[in-house]
């Protein structure tokens, strides 16, 4: 045996020991990842773990990644492999006549010789398994059996994940379209407008604003549905709006002609959404539908009500206005085929008459912030009429007062400040006094 | 008988064979204690001096005067006793009357031989134990203002009696270090006793033939020192050493320097001793019970608990694993 023979065959014996171990912190890194993965499959059956799937193959390859890191960086050198040769039973004489190899000197000779013919005549000693050991394989086995059969195996929490993922994505998509438009409408303010029209837009921000955190809030299917019909319903708010301010300031000519434009084009996107948000939530359908849309009128004296309201099929929409004033609605609705389209819409009405009296504090009867004068309000002490106690001051009739919390409550729904879910209780609530 | 062969001294192989003979030759004397024969002949070829701790009459004076007839070197015997004076074993310069008149003539003593038994070394006085201390370690002996340098090879075979403290001047540390080798002579065996009884009280004595000079063996203990040892196994030895000075509630002092040299020379020895040309991690494991079992100081806890210095160092090998 010569130098370059006894360097390949310490050579040889680094490459079976880096292969030994990279398989075996292989194995042992694979059945760590696949113990993690176990434990993200167990949990999925605990609590919704959409992504299960995706930790326990994470955590595999990390583990194998990091077993390839890891045997990269301890490599065996040809000393550790000269020492693990001495190992079976060579007394040191490889390494030392490794560490030598290229030295002279009598005795350094010797050494070596003696070491490479002890290698020849023994070499067969020399035994690396390359495999780890069978009850590391056997373990890696069974994880990777347990993994498989909790992967494959359904679950009612698992379906539940599933959905609430696809909420999730739902979501996202809406809050991205929320955002989208905001966006818009913000540009929007920046553009040549009154105060009065940027005041409107702010409102419209808000408005969406608020839809966004019921978005962000919202924990089931219901919710969202809720919080789409409402979204559905700014956007058509501000879609009218957007076409009246986008119409007006044309006829104006306030305005650059740019400005009107780019108002216009967010109402015709705004048109499109609110079609999309109609369809996403109460289902995709063709055919006839119908569109209607409720307008309330003012109170007492004359009062307008507007709404509109669009759905998909065949549509007719009706306006309504209930009270002294004047109500009125409009709406549209188109489509063909199967199916049912919606449209919703509601009508708003001021009155200019007077109001029927009501009682009011006298300490705040001459406020600027009060709309109507108190009157005989010489002084706030009530006085004992004919028919009891009475105060001085107006009188505001029960229907009026319950008009303008009703309208309140509306505008309040319309601008998302109530939790959802709770908009059908006040619709009910303020219809039951109509009834 | 093989005649050493001056004009092969320098090739290991031939050496090597050589003592191993000289091994042989030795058992033929003693019966039993191998192992204080291997190891007398590891101090041998490493220039260093062994320490025997033992019961009188385990066959202490016949193993060096054996080893004296196997390497053909001479042979002194000095009894210490609390009397014995430094003279007594380095010489005195005397008075030498003659013709031209009377001058001092340095006068040697028996410590002037190659090897040296110094029989129950604890019971002399810590001055004539220095003397004899000086001349282990320097080689050299000073008497007035001059220097006398012994001849070599020379080897100090020392013995103690670990039972009868009376009257003894137990070695300081600092003295024991300087032995290679601390060696603890075990009562034999009874078939062994048979052997020692026949070989001893019968007709015929054994006949110890030379088997090398004391050329030779400095010849061999050249080749010795140089024999590679890996850096791994470097590092397994220093670790050892190391190993003593580690917060351990068994050990009150750890081994000096000194033991890590002795260490490597010993684990050389034995390695060339046993015909390989490099050190082995056996070899320094086999070679850490001698060499610190007299450089370790057990701490109280070990006395008290009877844990042994052999005890500690094999702890501290099987801490350190390889063996």
């Amino acid at each position: 045996m010569d130098k370059k023979e006894f360097l390949r065959a310490v050579q040889a014996c680094r490459r079976k020991m880096n292969t030994a171990s990279f398989l075996d912190k292989l194995v042992s890194a694979l059945s760590i990842g696949a113990a993690v993965g176990i434990l993200f499959w167990a949990a999925a059956f605990v609590v919704p773990l959409y992504y299960a799937g995706l930790y326990a193959g994470l955590a595999l390859f990390l583990a194998f990644l990091t077993a390839v890191l890891i045997s990269a960086a301890g490599r065996a050198g040809m000393e550790q492999a000269a020492l693990r040769m001495d190992s079976f039973g060579f007394e040191e004489r490889i390494v030392t006549a490794h560490e030598n190899l290229m030295k002279d000197g009598e005795l350094v000779a010797l050494q070596r010789e003696d070491a490479m013919q002890q290698l020849k005549a023994h070499g067969d000693r020399i035994r690396i398994p390359i495999l780890p050991s069978r009850k590391k394989i056997l373990v890696l086995a069974g994880l990777a059996v347990l993994l498989t059969v909790l992967a494959v195996v359904p679950s009612k929490t698992k379906e539940y994940a599933k959905e609430l993922h696809a909420l999730r994505e739902e979501i996202r998509e809406k809050e991205d379209a929320v955002e989208e438009v905001m966006e818009g409408l913000e540009q929007l303010a920046q553009e040549e407008l009154t105060p009065e029209q940027q005041a409107e837009i702010q409102d419209m921000i808000e408005s969406l604003q608020n839809s966004l955190s019921e978005y962000q809030q919202a924990s089931s299917q219901e919710m969202v549905s809720a919080a789409s019909e409402k979204l559905n319903y700014k956007y058509e708010s501000i879609n009218a709006q957007l076409s009246a301010m986008a119409q007006s300031m044309q006829n104006g000519a306030s305005v650059s002609m740019a400005t009107a434009e780019s108002m216009e084009a967010m109402a015709d996107r705004l048109r499109e959404m609110s079609g999309q948000e109609l369809a996403s939530a109460n289902g995709a359908g063709t055919g006839d539908g119908q569109g209607s849309q409720n307008g309330n009128g003012g109170t007492d004296g004359q009062g307008d009500g507007s709404g509109n309201g669009d759905g998909q099929g065949d549509g007719n929409g009706n306006g309504q206005g209930d009270g002294d004033g004047d109500g009125s609605g409009n709406g549209d609705g188109q489509g063909d085929g199967d199916g049912k389209g919606q449209g919703k819409g509601r009508g708003i009405g001021s009155s200019s008459t007077p109001h029927d009296y009501v009682s009011i504090p006298n300490a705040i009867a001459d406020s600027g912030n009060l709309t109507g004068n108190a009157v005989d309000h010489d002084d706030s002490e009530y006085f004992y009429a004919q028919n009891g106690l009475s105060w001085e001051g107006t009188h505001m009739s029960h229907e009026a007062v319950i008009g303008s919390y009703e309208q309140n409550a509306y505008e309040g729904i319309a601008a998302g400040k109530y939790p959802s879910g709770m908009e059908d209780v006040i619709k009910e609530y303020f219809s039951s006094f109509n009834r | 008988m093989g005649e050493l062969d001056s004009g092969r001294l320098q090739e290991p192989a031939y050496m090597a064979q050589q003592i191993a003979a000289c091994e042989a030759e030795i058992q033929k004397g003693i019966i039993g204690q191998r192992e204080i024969i291997r190891q007398a002949m590891l101090a041998m070829l490493t220039g260093g001096n062994v320490l025997l701790e033992g019961m009188p009459g385990l066959g202490k004076t016949r193993l060096v005067s054996t080893i004296g007839k196997v390497f053909d070197l001479s042979f002194k015997r000095i009894q210490f006793t609390p009397d014995l004076m430094p003279s007594d074993v380095t010489g005195t310069n005397i008075i030498i009357k003659n013709e031209q008149g009377s001058a001092f003539s340095f006068e040697r003593g028996p410590i002037f031989a190659n090897l040296i038994l110094a029989d129950e070394i604890n019971r002399a006085t810590p001055k004539t134990q220095s003397a004899l201390l000086e001349a282990m370690q320097e080689h050299t002996v000073t008497v007035g203002n001059d220097s006398h340098v012994l001849g070599e090879p020379f080897f100090v075979l020392a013995t103690q009696n670990p039972i009868e403290n009376e009257g003894t001047y137990p070695l300081p540390e600092a003295q024991l270090d300087r032995f290679m080798f601390k060696i603890l002579v075990r009562f034999p065996s009874k078939e062994e006793l048979r052997g020692i009884v026949g070989l001893t009280e019968g007709n015929q004595e054994p006949m110890i033939e030379k088997r090398m000079d004391g050329r030779g063996l400095l010849a061999a203990r050249e080749l010795v020192s140089q024999i590679p040892i890996a850096d791994a196994v470097m590092d397994y030895l220093l670790g050892i050493v190391m190993a003593t000075h580690v917060a351990n509630p068994h050990i009150r002092e750890g081994a000096s320097p000194r033991a890590a040299q002795a260490l490597i020379r010993a684990s050389r020895a034995k390695a060339f001793l046993e015909g390989r040309f490099n050190v082995s991690f056996q070899d320094v494991a086999e070679m850490a019970y001698p060499v610190l079992r007299h450089r370790i100081i057990p701490s109280f806890d070990a006395i008290s608990e009877g844990t042994t210095e052999d005890d500690i160092i094999r702890a501290i090998l099987e801490a350190n694993g390889k063996v």
